[in-house]
């Protein structure tokens, strides 16, 4: 089927909002969206789930994040000014603690969020640590990645980090950081908009073959291996398979989604301005790009690392690094209280990007599950209770939103996460270990 | 054994490390490095140290290629020339070394993916020249699909990839893929092109595979000689074995102590192990830090985007320059006058451009407060911040750099923020004062900061200045009950010190077997940092040798 092709640059309409504050769109559904009776095109007429971590390093100041009020009527503090437009679409969570323990400055939190458990310390010299397991971003991708073109994105903004997604011990999948590069990947030779034609290439087929002795090549050599690296070579095995079966589904017919088109190459060049490296222009193309590959279907599992733990990021407004702010600036940290506004400024961005791609009766935001998060809270003191948890999305309903809940008895964050897995529809029944371990879900957000 | 240092009371908890006595230190003159270019073994007249007869090897594990050596072992088995993507996987350190790191890491869907592009990528290029084409494949194609021609490339050019001839299953399944391939696509080299995609992206050609040949009674795996030539060709040349290491393996010559020597030995003397002892020092010094290095431009008028490139390239050059042109102690890499500066580099020091453009060796004058890897911008701007210097991290890398010994992490709860700068608390000195009399805090901080209290007079950049907030610098201390009075004496106390020349033999040793050696293995790593100081005089290239004849370089235990 085709559908009228408009040549829409997202970027066109939304460049008045960079630079700006509070972000408001509020733009009415553009026409190129619908069918021919109002509605936009669905997949089946079902959309796809999709979840999103979106993450920042050194966490915020509690004393300016956390709301009075709790409820549906709770008003934006200094530091979620910037998302006061979104508000009905976010659940912000606060009190809660990770309990899995604080071995690791910075390097406990995200183990013990997103995996359950403590870091893996080497207790070595150098402050190396990995998680000790999959991140639940890459549980759900084991899950539902299975249908789309990419099982999962991952993108970054600080340069020269490696990511926050684990496949286990070290095993990260690295966050693209280059939007010429992403913009390559998603929307490269290989892409085809709904209504285009699959691609016909008799070398599939034949790359198919390639990755299947591939795999052979593995099973035979797995049967010498000692059980470590059993581990890590069934690890490359899966990659391989995982690839081989994306390959398959580039011969088939792209998703019908009717927001999907291919938009505009980002600018190669990115300078920095004013020596200071141009954080928020990148996030932003970054956003665009995965924006779009998300309206059409190419993955349903996305982790975006704006920055790192112990991110050292001089930002414009700033006269340090971030982390050393963190520590070294005194009194109430006015440099580093302006620097969680600004990354809220983004985050703001993002959501509303996604908010802005029509899905049927709703938008892309509301049916997906985006968690936004960080390493600390309050990161002078490396604190992991008062966690930074910020939800929007209701993911197609399966979750509650539109308020703040304030946990008054330092619930354990694995609730959370058992909560997103089975929203994502990922059937567990416990989630993770020792300190970190849970057998149920967080009520409060619970339908 | 090396001293670990743990955080007490440091009033009673004096570290024991003491300089060394050993017969060939003499003391180290401010003309910089004692050049004397010999390679006879110096006859002390004592006896060499030997190995234990036996101990518990640490684990066998398989090794992934690192990024340099993937791009490398591709461009060697194709040939220059060949446009070589960069695998999207990252190489993580352990214990500071991307070597060690590839000995617990596998490839994630994204680095699948980017191997697969690349696999094709360099194989089209491969094949697009009659030229290429030539030089790789020894027969000619009687046909679009000759499975005949096809069997020989995949058996010679596998061999190269695989780094091990093949067996008659593995090839048979390339030489179906690549007939496969030539009838689907009308082309016979089309069809080479999807061989060597699939070669490139076995794990076969991705991870080195340590088997060895167990000894059931002491549970020890003496590696095979093809083992071992790709445990010499990494090292050495830190690419894939060539045709000759291949040949000499196979023929048995790697299972003696002579064969394995002459074969490192003709290595050594190529200029490929250069690149690869840069790449070690680069691992080893954590060079790596500084490709993303940021300094305030505001507040550092000398920095430039170029300073992580430049000062990269000085450290390496000097290293490259004390194991292969001087061939001398490499302790003197402390202290010597020598380095190698561009006309940016030569501008931040404020000393003379050896060179108009590019590097060239370059004498400090003995007036310069600058000698020796300590005053390289490289260590210094890395351990730094974007703002400011940091005597605490400058004293963290020189005791687990330079050293080899533990520094624990900072505390999670602690409030570590320091004073600005005001009234008489101008110098940083000044300010971390109470780093040093605290007593949460003192223990571990006394151990590092005065050290890099000691490197004042660098700012964050690597560039000198004398005073700072318009205070006096004040560079003096001690260092494990040795005094200082600048960076220059600092760098001498380190050179002098008994953990040095052994940390480098550790670091060396782990970068080669690819992991931390066990408990036991500490003992034959004391008897290669004996031999290195009483045998070879603290010169690299002897140690080298005595590594790869070590038992820790021949044999490994249980499996992964």
């Amino acid at each position: 089927m085709s559908s009228r092709k408009y040549t829409l640059s997202r970027r066109t309409f939304l460049r008045g909002v960079l630079g700006g504050t509070a972000i408001s769109l509020g733009l009415p559904p553009l026409e190129a969206f619908f069918n021919a009776n109002g509605t936009a095109y669905a997949v089946d007429g079902a959309f796809p789930k999709r979840f999103g971590l979106f993450f920042w390093g050194n966490g915020m100041l509690p004393d300016r994040w956390v709301p009075a009020a709790t409820g549906p009527d709770w008003e934006a503090t200094e530091q979620l000014a910037p998302l006061a437009n979104l508000r009905s679409e976010i659940t912000l969570l606060t009190g809660m603690e990770v309990k899995t323990g604080n071995p690791v400055p910075h390097g406990s939190g995200p183990p013990g969020l997103l995996t359950g458990d403590g870091p893996v310390d080497r207790n070595g010299s150098f402050g190396e640590s990995t998680f000790p397991g999959p991140t639940i971003d890459q549980i759900m991708a084991g899950e539902i990645g299975g249908d789309t073109r990419f099982r999962s994105l991952e993108i970054g903004v600080e340069q020269g980090t490696t990511g926050l997604s684990h496949n286990g011990p070290d095993s990260i999948n690295p966050a693209e950081t280059n939007p010429t590069a992403l913009f390559e990947r998603l929307f490269g030779a290989d892409f085809r908009a709904p209504g285009e034609e699959p691609i016909i290439d008799p070398k599939l087929s034949l790359r198919r073959s390639v990755l299947d002795a591939v795999m052979e090549d593995s099973n035979r050599l797995n049967q010498r291996l000692g059980a470590s690296d059993r581990i890590r070579l069934e690890q490359h095995f899966s990659a391989v398979r995982d690839l081989e079966l994306r390959i398959a589904r580039l011969e088939e017919d792209p998703p019908n989604l009717a927001a999907c088109i291919r938009p505009d190459a980002p600018p190669t060049e990115l300078p920095d301005i004013n020596g200071r490296p141009p954080m928020r222009e990148r996030s932003r193309l970054m956003t665009d790009l995965v924006t779009m590959a998300m309206a059409c279907d190419m993955t349903r599992v996305l982790s975006f690392w704006f920055t790192r733990p112990v991110s050292n990021v001089l930002f414009p407004t700033a006269n340090a690094g971030h982390h050393q702010l963190t520590h070294d600036e005194p009194g109430d940290q006015p440099q580093v209280n302006q620097i969680v506004i600004s990354i809220m400024e983004d985050l703001a961005y993002f959501l509303e990007s996604l908010r802005s791609i029509p899905e049927g009766d709703a938008t892309l935001l509301d049916n997906s599950i985006i968690l936004a998060t960080s390493d600390v809270s309050y990161a002078r003191t490396h604190q992991i209770n008062e966690y930074p948890l910020l939800l929007a999305g209701s993911g197609c309903g399966t979750l509650r939103k539109g308020f703040h809940y304030r946990s008054t008895t330092q619930e354990n964050t694995s609730l959370l996460s058992f909560s997103l897995l089975r929203a994502m529809d990922v059937r567990v029944s416990e989630f993770g270990t020792g300190p970190g371990h849970v057998t149920q879900g967080l009520s409060a957000i619970e339908p | 054994m090396l001293a670990s240092i743990g955080c007490g009371d440091s009033s009673t908890d004096e570290p024991s490390a003491t300089p060394s006595n050993n017969p060939s230190s003499n003391g180290v003159a401010d003309t910089g490095v004692s050049t004397t270019p010999d390679t006879s073994e110096p006859d002390t007249g004592t006896t060499v140290a030997e190995y234990p007869a036996s101990y518990t090897p640490g684990p066998t594990a398989m090794r992934r290629l690192t990024g340099p050596q993937f791009e490398n072992s591709v461009r060697d088995i194709l040939g220059d020339g060949i446009v070589i993507p960069e695998l999207a996987e990252p190489d993580l350190p352990i214990g500071g070394l991307l070597s060690v790191g590839a000995s617990v890491s596998t490839l994630g869907a994204r680095g699948v993916e980017s191997l697969e592009s690349a696999a094709y990528a360099v194989a089209e290029q491969a094949m697009d020249t009659p030229e290429r084409r030539t030089t790789l494949v020894s027969c000619t194609p009687a046909d679009t699909v000759d499975s005949g021609c096809a069997e020989q490339f995949v058996a010679e050019f596998g061999r190269m990839a695989w780094r091990r001839a093949l067996t008659n299953e593995e090839r048979a399944q390339v030489v179906s893929i690549a007939d496969q391939a030539a009838e689907q696509l009308n082309d016979f080299y089309d069809g080479l092109e999807f061989a060597v995609a699939a070669l490139l992206q076995s794990p076969n050609f991705l991870f080195r595979i340590e088997l060895g040949t167990l000894d059931p009674n002491t549970d020890t795996r003496t590696f095979t000689d093809l083992e071992l030539a790709s445990r010499l060709s990494f090292f050495l040349w830190n690419t894939t074995p060539d045709a000759e290491l291949l040949n000499a393996a196979e023929a048995g010559e790697l299972s003696t102590d002579e064969g394995l020597r002459a074969q490192a030995e003709r290595l050594l003397a190529s200029p490929r192990a250069r690149l690869a002892m840069r790449n070690f020092f680069s691992e080893y010094l954590q060079l790596y830090e500084l490709e993303h290095l940021f300094k305030d431009p505001m507040l550092f008028e000398h920095y430039n985007s170029e300073l992580g490139a430049d000062a990269r390239e000085e450290t390496l050059s000097l290293m490259e320059h004390i194991v292969f042109d001087t061939e001398s102690d490499y302790r003197d890499v402390m202290t010597t006058r020598e380095t190698f500066l561009n006309p940016r580099l030569a501008a931040l020091y404020g000393v003379p451009a050896p060179t108009r453009e590019g590097f060239g060796l370059a004498r400090l004058p003995a007036s310069e407060g600058r000698a020796g890897l300590l005053g390289h911008a490289s260590l210094l701007s890395i351990h730094s911040h974007p703002v400011a210097s940091s005597a605490t991290l400058r004293g963290v890398a020189v005791r687990t750099i330079l050293l080899c010994q533990d520094i624990p992490g900072a505390p999670v709860g602690v409030d570590t923020s320091i004073p600005e700068p005001s009234g008489d608390t101008l110098t940083l000195r000044d300010r971390v004062a109470e780093h040093l009399t605290n007593p949460d805090c003192a223990g571990c901080h006394l151990l590092t900061d005065p050290i890099g209290l000691g490197l004042e007079n660098f700012d964050g950049i690597g560039r000198w200045r004398d005073t700072d907030n318009g205070a006096t610098i004040d560079a003096s201390g001690e260092l494990d009950r040795e005094e200082f009075n600048d960076p220059v004496e600092l760098g001498r106390v380190i050179r002098n010190h008994r953990d040095f020349a052994p940390c480098l033999v550790k670091t060396m040793t782990r970068y080669a077997i690819g992991r931390i050696e066990s408990e036991d293995e500490e003992d034959v790593l004391d008897v290669l940092a004996e031999r290195f100081e009483v045998k070879h005089a603290f010169r690299v290239q002897p140690l080298l040798l005595e590594i790869v004849t070590s038992p820790m370089f021949r044999a490994g235990g249980a499996l992964n």
